[in-house]
């Protein structure tokens, strides 16, 4: 191809110089010779002085451009040949330094001094004469290999490799722990012994559900000797709400989810809601992983059983809405590539552990996936658009939402509200009128106090007070109404819709945007998945289709290398503290590697063979011998294994912000257990602005006014902010929550000081301590039952005689300090808050072990 | 006390703030890495102080008056935005001139408009920069493209980049701080470890105000509280003593007694009373306008002063798409005498040779005007957002005083010779700090990030 492109391209130039006659540069430059010496004495220095530094194979060849060779220019960059001899107006170099369009504007600096701009106009015109042998072309050509990517352990199909033999028949409890052990022994590492009942219920109880267990729940389990104790504990967690709560927030670290639409103007989100409910729902009824997956990408495109089912299935590919996009870019082109490459990214990384967005503009630098790969997921999303500018709102678009189908119940239930609603706007207005009424029969009276047959002065004077501040009532009144009405008519159409996708008009293959740019359209490719951890063809997507089905259903397949390793490895990083592959989220060449390969296979096929259950394969790993180790360290270990790779003991976590609040709330007996719907408190108008259809920005949101009931929720269900710290609680933008931008399988775990004062001194720790404290002293009469009582709730375990001993200590120590109150139940009080607040602040309750 | 965390990891995880005396030494840990990879570099700026405009000042009245606009005023232009592009309350694309005279200043003859009068007493030190450019529109992306060089990704903003190649000066303060900040985007450390993210700083106006989040000790009286910490440390030693260690838990019963310690220390920090009036003067702490800013920026200079590396201040309301006549003298008044008091004060105290001050907003506002309206007289039109050229300024830490760099075309609209990107501005900004922008890197998802991404090239015509 190359050659012939050069040779053609030859005959041209000897056409064209042949023809040369007839142009008036002829009589200067005559002949091939003259063209020559031309360059080498005008054209070169202007491409060495203005251009090699970024186009020369010596220093960069940016845009895939070189100009130190013809051959160079000839095959041309990301855009073309850069010249076309002969035709000053169709070339793109001339375009570039006479700067026509901003995107290829070159010099990237400074204009082309005019002088220099004409030299190189009259090299082109007169054929680009260029003597310069040798060079290669610059242009990218796919360096992508994908046999020898393959080999790659993460490309490879799953295995099933046999648990191996281990020295200590009797310490495994499930297969996973003779992969653990068979590790050790070769190590010559004795793993520790196992934590006591106490910390293994309370560990458990965090990990599946986000709380801690109650006073009752120890003792029953403690008293339990049977065999079945601790699966009895695992059922127990595992069916309650609580679990699809803990575990539907992990997965949401994965979308980017908050509730509002982007960054800009908290522009409210106010479906976005449902796509977290679906998740609670979808851990707690158990869904399989495969079909978890397909939702997400495809519900909608999915046969349904019934109508809530259908309903389900579009809310579940929130998936793809719910993440951080830009809807007020007035470029509506370069915003939809922003929307699909978030899209492709989250893709990638959330199911396969792929850093995909690296590929929109490039092939990946240190993967085997190309830009074919990348445009050919992309091309599937384009096919669905998710969003769409918005009527009379200047620039602004948002996300696409469809409307629910509702059973005749739910429809029903919806009229109703909406006819009460109705009924509630006619009666406001009704009071509007009375008002306006009044307000009319008011000016008149004011107005005729001013006229000359007014009555006396004087009680002119007290009349005009009385009326005017009448006045002044009524038009406050009425403006309140106004808004309150506004409110109404904006949120009353009740009719359920969800953040969803679905298949646009016109669904096709898509070009590859040259270095990302829309602007810039390349070669075509065809729909489909990454060829490097496929295993056949990409299934034909039916014409009409976007292909979302057969992307889902290729992501789901039990061939497919990365899905389910890296969906157990998750799980493992939830309950061990670090995944067999640290990097959760990126299994690539510059990625982690396994530390135990043949676990992180047989727990894959375990996972899958297990018909892709969740709550199975939680259920068997925290019933293992492993997960049941201590947390302690001992010398020998800690001088082998310091990184604690081989788990010769239990990774202690600190608990994330849900958690810790969570189980505050919980000890504190405060906790809201029905929560659910809306986190946004959109029924309150004073946490609305700018309610019109029309305007120049969109309807935005401000927590102005929580519901009373927010304050002891779950924290999953409060509302997520992007891009402000401001928020109804502040602990998650204390304690690591994640980014909701980010795709984000691992939570930081970082210790700064003002985490510490947060412990000491925020109102969130003052108040539970206050209210446990409270409700001991209701509850336990006597002190010693009551300190029994506090250590049970906070740390899940008995207390010690010394620190019976200092807890009386220190009761009796504060007591004398207290100033401010006088009488015993308002010491007591005070005392025990002090005492409360201080286990709540310390590392036993804020760590899990 | 090693539980198995690693130095990465504890770097990771760990993160000073004021007195972090105990781990200063991290601090440092932090910082060695790098001077390897530094080799032969000289900086000729040792901190920073950013003033950051939030909402897009307009650079047209400030600094950058076209005669083509002012000859064409109220008239309708040519409009160069590309088709696909929509701007609301543009569509009459009239021609809207500086709304104040902006004249040559000092010996340098740099131009600024009379609104900042106090600014164009130091024209000698500081370079406009009149070829700035930026690719986002919209303020939440420009926003994150200027602090983090991103407008999309989740990446450490530069503070924490210069935290990250630096360390700090001064191990009982942080090495960066955030005053009146922003989204916590425009602060965070994202990737690299926490220890750099920005520690935000309130300036306590009236007594109630906590300078440092959930400062106030909430026991009844100190005695009390000091009670309860100590019964948690004894607690919290038993736990680690029964573990054998751990270098997490370790950390917080540290902090915990660096809270303590910032309970008393940090109020001093942030007192500025021990000023001379002289000083308080100077900066307009006290005035009707200039208060609330002049106390930020008399903090800053505090802060600088003690040996905070990148110390950032954010101030709102530039963003004047109504009104601007109207509106644009008030953000003026607010500013002008603060910010050109902070360059007196540091060049009197010897601060400004190698305290490097950037001035700008997150884009600039485009020459014709713009009414939402679309009834109000041209007197009450405001300017639409601006990425295609805007102004910035520098001054000290190594830059070239009275220079005027880079120029846009007869409108104003692109930047035609000296253009300067937000990456080659923080390019520049590493330079100056000593720092090479291609090599302060930090691995994460298996790539190795920068600050300036793949871009990014050292405008060396502005360093003296």
């Amino acid at each position: 191809m190359k050659t012939m492109s050069t040779n053609s391209l030859r005959l041209q130039f000897l056409i064209i110089t042949g023809a040369g006659m007839l142009c008036p540069w002829m009589p200067v430059l005559g002949a091939v010779g003259q063209g020559n010496a031309f360059f080498e004495s005008k054209v070169l220095p202007v491409l060495q002085q203005r251009c090699f530094a970024c186009h020369s194979h010596e220093k960069k060849i940016q845009g895939g451009l070189a100009l130190d060779s013809r051959s160079g220019w000839v095959s041309g960059g990301d855009h073309g040949p850069a010249i076309k001899p002969g035709d000053v107006e169709k070339s793109l170099l001339i375009k570039a330094v006479r700067r026509v369009d901003d995107d290829l504007a070159m010099p990237p600096k400074d204009r082309l001094p005019a002088a220099e701009l004409a030299i190189l106009e009259e090299w082109v015109k007169t054929g680009a004469p260029d003597p310069r042998g040798g060079g290669s072309p610059a242009k990218a050509v796919s360096t992508i290999d994908l046999k020898k990517g393959k080999k790659f352990w993460a490309f490879q199909p799953v295995a099933d490799p046999k648990p191996p033999s281990v020295n200590d028949k009797a310490w495994p409890l499930d297969p996973v722990d003779r992969f653990i052990l068979a590790k050790l022994d070769r190590a010559k590492l004795r793993p520790v012994s196992e934590a006591d009942r106490y910390t293994w219920l309370r560990r458990v109880g965090l990990d599946l559900t986000g709380l801690p267990p109650t006073p009752a729940e120890i003792k029953e389990f403690v008293d339990d000797r049977s065999p079945q104790a601790f699966e009895k504990v695992a059922d127990r967690l595992l069916n309650s709400k609580a679990f699809g709560e803990r575990w539907a927030r992990h997965w949401l670290d994965l979308t980017g989810y908050a509730d509002m639409i982007g960054t800009s103007n908290s522009v409210f989100a106010e479906h976005a809601w449902r796509y977290r409910d679906y998740l609670i729902n979808a851990f707690n009824a158990d869904k399989a992983f495969d079909e978890f997956i397909r939702e997400q990408i495809a519900g909608d495109l999915m046969p349904a059983k019934s109508t809530e089912d259908r309903a389900e299935k579009i809310v579940a590919t929130g998936f793809l809405m719910v993440g951080d996009i830009e809807i007020v870019n007035p470029d509506k082109a370069k915003m939809e590539t922003d929307h699909i490459d978030t899209q492709v990214a989250k893709i990638g990384t959330a199911f396969m552990g792929m850093t995909l967005g690296c590929v929109r503009c490039h092939d990946h630098k240190f993967d085997p996936i190309g830009l074919v790969d990348y445009y050919g997921i992309a091309g599937t999303l384009r096919s669905s658009p998710s969003s769409h500018k918005m009527p009379d709102m200047g620039v602004w678009s948002t996300l696409n939402s469809t409307v629910l189908p509702e059973t005749p119940a739910q429809f029903a239930a919806r009229k109703k509200l909406e006819n009460e609603t109705q009924q509630r706007i006619a009666s406001l207005k009704a009071d509007q009128k009375k008002l306006t009424d009044e307000k009319t029969a008011l000016a008149k009276q004011l107005a005729a106090l001013g006229q000359a047959d007014a009555p006396t002065p004087q009680i002119a004077a007290t009349d005009k007070y009385a009326l005017t501040k009448r006045r002044d009532e009524l038009d406050a009144q009425t403006k309140k109404l106004g808004d309150t009405i506004k409110h109404a008519e904006f949120f009353q159409d009740k009719t359920p819709r969800a953040f969803a996708m679905g298949d646009g008009l016109k669904p096709a293959d898509m070009p590859i945007y040259i270095r990302g740019n829309p602007y810039a359209p390349g070669a075509m490719v065809s729909r489909g998945a990454m060829r490097v951890a496929s295993w056949g063809k990409f299934t034909p997507i039916p014409e009409g289709h976007s292909g979302r089905l057969q992307l889902a259903d290729w992501l789901a397949d039990k061939r497919n290398p990365l899905t389910a390793r890296v969906a157990v490895n998750r799980i493992w990083q939830k309950l061990f503290g670090t995944g067999i592959v640290p990097s959760v989220d990126y299994f690539g060449a510059r990625g982690d590697l396994p530390s135990n390969a043949e676990l992180l296979d047989h727990l894959a096929t375990r996972f899958m063979e297990g018909g892709w259950s969740q709550k199975a394969f939680l259920r068997s790993l925290v019933l293992t011998r492993t997960y049941r180790l201590s947390s302690a360290n001992y010398p020998a270990a800690m001088k082998l294994d310091p990184d604690n790779r081989l788990l010769w003991r239990m990774n202690r976590q600190r608990l994330d912000a849900e958690a810790m609040r969570d189980s505050m709330l919980a000890i504190s007996g405060e906790l809201t257990r029905d929560s659910g719907g809306p986190a946004l408190v959109l029924e309150n108008p004073e946490n609305c602005g700018a309610l019109a259809l029309k305007g120049v920005n969109p309807p935005n949101y401000s927590h102005k006014a929580p519901r009373p009931s927010q304050e002891f929720e779950r924290t999953l269900y409060l509302p997520v902010f992007r891009g402000s710290s401001a928020g109804p609680d502040r602990l998650r933008a204390f304690f690591d929550f994640v980014d909701p931008a980010m795709t984000a399988g691992q939570r930081n775990q970082t210790i700064v000081p003002t985490q510490s004062l947060f412990l000491l001194s925020n109102d969130l720790f003052r108040k539970r301590a206050a209210t446990l404290a409270d409700k001991l002293l209701a509850d336990e009469p006597n002190e010693l039952a009551r300190l029994e009582s506090l250590w049970l709730r906070v740390f899940n375990r008995p207390i010690t005689s010394t620190e019976r001993d200092e807890s009386l200590a220190f009761l009796g120590g504060v007591e004398p300090l207290i100033t401010t109150v006088k009488g015993r139940p308002a010491l007591e009080s005070i005392k025990w808050r002090e005492l409360c607040h201080s286990l709540l602040a310390s590392n036993e309750f804020v760590f899990r072990l | 006390m090693n539980s198995g965390i690693t130095r990465r990891q504890l770097l990771q995880r760990t993160a000073c703030g004021f007195g972090a005396l105990a781990l200063h030494d991290i601090a440092r840990a932090a910082s060695n890495p790098l001077a390897d990879r530094i080799p032969g570099m000289v900086p000729k700026a040792k901190r920073v102080i950013f003033l950051f405009m939030a909402g897009g000042p307009s650079q047209m009245d400030l600094f950058d008056p076209k005669d083509f606009i002012t000859r064409r005023h109220g008239r309708k232009i040519d409009s160069p935005l590309r088709k696909e592009v929509t701007q609301v309350g543009t569509e009459q694309f009239l021609a809207l001139q500086a709304m104040a005279p902006v004249r040559p200043r000092g010996g340098s003859g740099l131009m600024i408009s009379d609104l900042m009068p106090h600014l164009a007493t130091v024209a000698d030190d500081i370079c406009l920069l009149r070829g700035m450019n930026a690719d986002n529109p919209q303020h939440a992306g420009a926003t994150l493209q200027f602090h983090t060089g991103a407008f999309a990704e989740v990446r450490p903003s530069m503070g924490a980049w210069v935290s990250y190649g630096l360390g700090t000066e001064n191990s009982n303060l942080p090495s960066f701080v955030s005053i009146q900040g922003g989204g916590v985007r425009e602060y965070g450390s994202a990737f690299l470890p926490a220890i750099h993210q920005g520690t935000k700083l309130t300036v306590p106006l009236d007594s109630k105000t906590l300078p440092v989040e959930n400062l106030r000790n909430v026991s009844e009286n100190d005695a009390i509280q000091h009670q309860r910490m100590d019964f948690i440390a004894r607690m919290n030693r038993r736990l680690a003593g029964a573990l054998q260690g751990d270098a997490n838990m370790e950390g917080m019963i540290q902090n915990m007694e660096l809270a303590a310690r910032m309970q008393l220390t940090t109020p001093a920090i942030v007192d500025i009373s021990k000023e001379s009036k002289a000083t308080l003067d100077l900066y307009g702490v006290g005035g009707k306008e200039t208060d609330k800013f002049a106390r930020a920026c008399l903090l800053a200079r505090k802060l600088s002063e003690s040996g905070v590396r990148f110390v950032q201040i954010t101030t709102g309301g530039w963003d004047h798409h109504g009104d601007i006549r109207g509106n644009l003298p008030k953000l003026c008044a607010q500013t002008d005498q603060p910010i050109a008091a902070l360059l007196k004060d540091l060049k009197s105290r010897g601060l400004l040779d190698d305290t490097l001050v950037l001035w700008s907003g997150e884009f600039g506002r485009t020459p014709w005007s713009q009414d939402l309206s679309g009834t109000a007289p041209i007197d009450k039109h405001g300017r639409e957002h601006q990425p295609e050229s805007f102004c910035s300024w520098m001054a000290g830490g190594g830059i070239k005083g009275g220079l005027t760099f880079g120029e846009t075309d007869d409108m104003g609209y692109r930047a035609v010779s000296g253009k300067v990107h937000i990456h080659d501005l923080h390019a520049t900004m590493l330079h100056l700090l000593g720092l090479d922008h291609l090599k302060l890197t930090w691995r994460h998802l298996g790539r190795d990030f920068r600050l300036t991404d793949v871009y990014g090239e050292v405008v060396r015509e502005i360093i003296a």
